[in-house]
Formats: C-alpha cells, structure tokens, sequence
C-alpha cells in the first residue's frame, strides 16, 4: 500500500501544553518518513477464534444488565481509496454510565458497575463494517486542570490489514458541550479532523424499544490496496 | 496529502482491562529455536520511567512458525511500575530487516508512534536499507545491545537527547 503524508492538522500536536503529560512524553522530532515495504504491504492476520459472541455485547458480561443508556455503536472500516478494510480485528473500551472505569487505578468517586466492564473486540466483516451493543460511556474528571473533565467517548483500537493502518483514536458523541473545554479533542488543529471523530445518532441502527444507534465510520490511512483485500 | 482519514487520540491510563488478553497471550513465549529476548525501559523526556505505556512487537518473519497460535508474530507489552517492558520473539531476523517492527502507545501520547528494532549483532545490519535511511547519529536508538546472558537490551526515549527515532511509512 502506499501512505501519503498527513495533511498538517489532522494528527493531534504531540505537544500540547494544555495536556499536562504531553509535555514530557511527545516526541520532539518529527517522525522520518521512510521506505520499508514489510509494515507497509505484509498482512497482519489474527485467527478469527479470537472473538465470541459476548465480545460484541458489552451489555451481556454480568449476572444482569448494566445501569445506564443502552446503546448500539455501528460503522465502515475503509481505506483512503474507500475500499472496505475486511476481517480485521477491533478493540473497544471505556468507562461505565457514572464515569468510572474497572481499572484499579481509576480513583473517580463514582460507583463501579459489577455488570460492566467495558471491554469489547470483533472484527470487521466483508464490507469494513463492525457492530457492538454497550452502554453509553459518562463524563469524568481527571484532574488535568481545574474543572477538568473528558467529554463521553470509547476508546476504539483498529490493527487495519498492514501494520503502517494501525490506529488508536477516540470515538465521541456529536455536540458535546465539553469538547471546548477537553484538550485531549482539541490537541487536533484541524476543525474537520476534530469532528470527524464523533459518531451520530443514527435512526437506520436503532433498534426499536432496545437501543439507539450511533454510527462512527473510520478512515485509515493507506491507498492503492491490492484487490486481494489487503 | 492525504484529508479524511481519522485522527489519533492517546490511549490513556485505563486500557488494561481492553488491552490484556492480548498480553497474556503474548506471555506464552517463543516458539522454535529462534528464540530471542528483548528487554528494556520506556522513558519519558524527564529520563523518568513511563510506567502506564504498551509496546506492541510485530514480527513477520515469527508468523509462519507461529500459525497455529491466535496472534501469530505479535506481542503486546505494559510497562511495568518502572517502565520495564519485555518481549519474547520467535525468528530471528531476515537479513537487514529489523527483528521486530514496534508500535508504541502511552498516556500523555497522543498519537502512537512506530519505530523498528534491530540486534546489535544481526547479519545484514551494515546493508540495512532501512537504517540507512536514519541519520547516522540517531542509528543506536534502534539497536538492542547484547547482554552477558543472551538476550538484548533496548531503551525507548519518547522524548529528549537520546529520542528514538520515530518512523512514517511511505
């Protein structure tokens, strides 16, 4: 495959002084753009074992259903040509309804849920497209600044078909008031960027009396895929 | 350039519960007789050890010895509480390419970074087309020295004199 520079903007400032943290931890240098046909063009392929039913219902973890607003989160996988990236694995995570993660770590005073643990995985079908039921993630403070706290999101992992398409990002929730106030959203420069990265509510996936439906399509990078799908 | 693609966001301090059950599987070691073993620190621009941050090992030459497994050539890593990571590969490299390609993720890290690691003492190192491609100076940042017990030692820099090299593929 071929990986055409970033459009400035678009990736986040690695440093970015209202983030605390990425003041020592983001690279200074710009990354060398390099030749190396191996991450570029060889296939990452995992066994399709890897995924069970349950890893696409967030919901089904417990003993009974979780607190909180259930909802089916949906979307197309493609490439920057717009070919579907297929069968390829997936990550989800996030916090519960209150804003706490099942992390150890997370000292939030907001109550665990026993019947949420907020972690997915499946892979994309022939199409690009992927499909989970979960509950819909809460603010939470985080102690960056004063008053800071995250607007909702899941975090999304997508492994793409070669290894250069590998992606962490972010989804979040169309209109939400404290993407003025979050650095972590507003370390991308890019205003179109930045919005590409909330899902919408979306009539066609929800399902009836269940759930509504939020719809979040992702675009990796790469172009000139062979047809064989990779 | 390219426009519609979709950004990068850190993954944060919490995605142990997520990431794990791809690092447990990592832990079932190497296969076959090409065993090799890296180890090493993750530090921040401070020099301080980043203890919340994942290293992810991608090793195609490993993937046919390994077909039978579930993630065949990969490893994921958490750093430790000292930033200590440690990944178990199976082949030994192809002949000027590194002995794994690296994916780095980090709190405070807002888009992941790629680099490459290479052994010290592996055939091929000085016709390296993609070392070549590095700066002489900055080369050491993606070689993992030999220890007196066998295995390697590579130190990853995000930040600061000693900065690894961080890589974009064309």
């Amino acid at each position: 495959m071929q990986f055409d520079e970033v459009a400035p903007g678009v990736y986040p400032s690695l440093i970015h002084l209202p983030y605390q943290s990425t003041r020592s931890r983001g690279p200074t240098q710009p990354p060398l753009r390099v030749k190396a046909p191996v991450p570029a063009s060889d296939g990452v392929r995992f066994s399709p074992a890897l995924v069970g039913p349950k890893d696409l219902d967030l919901t089904s973890h417990g003993r009974s259903a979780p607190l909180g607003e259930k909802i089916i989160v949906s979307g197309r996988v493609v490439d920057e040509d717009g070919r579907p990236v297929r069968r390829s694995l997936l990550e989800v995570w996030q916090c519960n309804a209150a804003g706490r993660y099942w992390h150890p770590k997370d000292q939030h005073d907001a109550p665990l849920d026993p019947n949420f643990h907020g972690v997915g995985r499946m892979f994309t079908d022939d199409d690009g497209r992927y499909r989970f039921v979960t509950i819909k993630p809460g603010p939470y403070p985080w102690g960056n600044h004063d008053k800071a706290w995250r607007p909702a999101h899941i975090h999304f992992s997508l492994f793409g078909n070669v290894m250069a398409q590998r992606l962490v990002t972010q989804m979040y929730f169309a209109n939400d008031p404290l993407f003025a106030f979050d650095p972590i959203y507003q370390s991308i420069p890019d205003d179109a960027a930045r919005a590409r990265l909330a899902a919408h509510l979306d009539m066609a996936h929800t399902d009836g009396g269940n759930a509504l439906g939020y719809r979040f399509d992702i675009v990796l990078r790469g172009r000139h895929a062979t047809p064989m799908g990779l | 350039m390219t426009n519609g693609i979709t950004s990068s966001q850190t993954i944060g301090p919490f995605p142990h519960e997520g990431w794990r059950w791809a690092a447990e599987l990592s832990q079932q070691g190497a296969v076959g007789a090409g065993l090799v073993t890296i180890s090493g620190v993750l530090y921040d621009g401070q020099g301080a050890p980043v203890s919340d941050g994942w290293v992810e090992a991608w090793t195609p030459a490993a993937a046919p010895v390994e077909h039978e497994r579930p993630l065949p050539g990969f490893r994921r890593c958490a750093t430790g509480e000292q930033g200590e990571f440690r990944l178990e590969l199976s082949a030994a490299p192809r002949p000027g390419e590194p002995v794994a390609w690296i994916a780095l993720f980090a709190r405070g890290l807002l888009k992941h970074q790629f680099c490459a690691v290479f052994l010290v003492d592996a055939p091929g190192l000085a016709n390296s087309e993609l070392l070549a491609q590095v700066p002489a100076a900055r080369r050491d940042t993606l070689i993992a020295q030999r220890q007196a017990d066998g295995s390697y030692r590579w130190d990853i820099h995000l930040q600061g004199e000693r900065e690894t090299v961080f890589l974009d593929f064309t």
